[in-house]
């Protein structure tokens, strides 16, 4: 189960991402990811009460961001807990995208 | 360390939960103590029967007090195995198409993942280029790449019919 919400702060548009990144959630992920690229300027996806990332999530997250970069949009990933970071490491997704502990906001 | 499992669950049922005789191990492997326990989940070739497989490594974590680290990456190991199976093993649909099997050792937890898909070794399988930029990045292999960064000793065989994986997360809380 993923649940997905969004607001606007500071100028960022913000999805916040609970739950289950796994292969059953991806496509709603990048969905709303997407949707939120293709309208802001600068869009950060909160993963501070995500509990769970697998390589689909991972690809979801991959698809946005390269979906911002054609659009010339700011897209950041924010709030990552440890096991979680851990997964964005060996995936060397931490390398291409823009990972912060803080919302940049 | 080589771990050699035993039976490959002909005795099992739809869903079956208990204990089984420990493994025999090869002579060169440290005896260790016997195994506490053996999950054993028997999957339909759907992505639905994902939250079963978590719910049953939470049980298993919980019993042996493993750390949320540990419960994701079982649970990564499983999925990314279990989704490649039906994405590309042609297990999609097919009824019991994969069995998944969790054991507490003395250093770490094995697993045990087969499906009845087509033949596919991901011992042999190619990394992906982790550091190729944004634009040109493949997200192809990833899963596999994931399990391998997160087991050791990981051993493919084909028994009939079956892709048959061995493998073992390491714990430093390891139980004895």
């Amino acid at each position: 189960m993923i649940q997905l919400s969004e607001e606007t702060r500071s100028g960022w548009r913000v999805v916040s991402v609970s739950g289950r990144a796994d292969s059953e959630a991806a496509d709603a992920l990048e969905a709303a990811l997407r949707s939120a690229v293709k309208t802001n300027a600068r869009v950060a996806a909160d993963f501070a009460t995500l509990d769970y990332i697998s390589s689909a999530g991972l690809r979801a997250v991959l698809e946005a961001a390269r979906a911002a970069q054609t659009r010339g949009s700011e897209f950041a990933v924010c709030g990552l807990s440890a096991p979680v970071r851990k997964v964005f490491e060996m995936s060397g997704l931490h390398h291409v995208l823009r990972i912060h502990g803080e919302l940049p906001c | 360390m080589v771990t050699n499992w035993s039976g490959t669950g002909a005795s099992e049922s739809s869903v079956s939960l208990g204990f089984f005789a420990a493994p025999s191990r090869n002579l060169e492997t440290p005896i260790l103590p016997v195994p506490q326990s053996t999950d054993s989940l028997l999957l339909d070739g759907k992505l639905s029967e994902l939250p079963r497989v978590t719910a049953e490594t939470a049980r298993f974590c919980r019993r042996y007090s493993l750390s949320a680290e540990v419960e994701l990456e079982l649970n990564l190991v499983t999925e990314e195995l279990f989704s490649n199976a039906i994405r590309h093993g042609g297990c999609e649909g097919m009824r019991d198409a994969a069995r998944v099997q969790l054991e507490m050792l003395a250093d770490g937890v094995a697993i045990e993942f087969a499906d009845r898909g087509a033949p596919f070794d991901p011992t042999a399988a190619p990394a992906p280029e982790l550091d190729a930029p944004l634009e040109t990045r493949q997200i192809g292999g990833l899963g596999i790449h994931l399990v391998r960064q997160i087991v050791r000793d990981l051993r493919y065989e084909r028994v009939d019919g079956w892709n048959r994986l061995t493998m073992r997360r390491p714990t430093r809380e390891g139980k004895s």
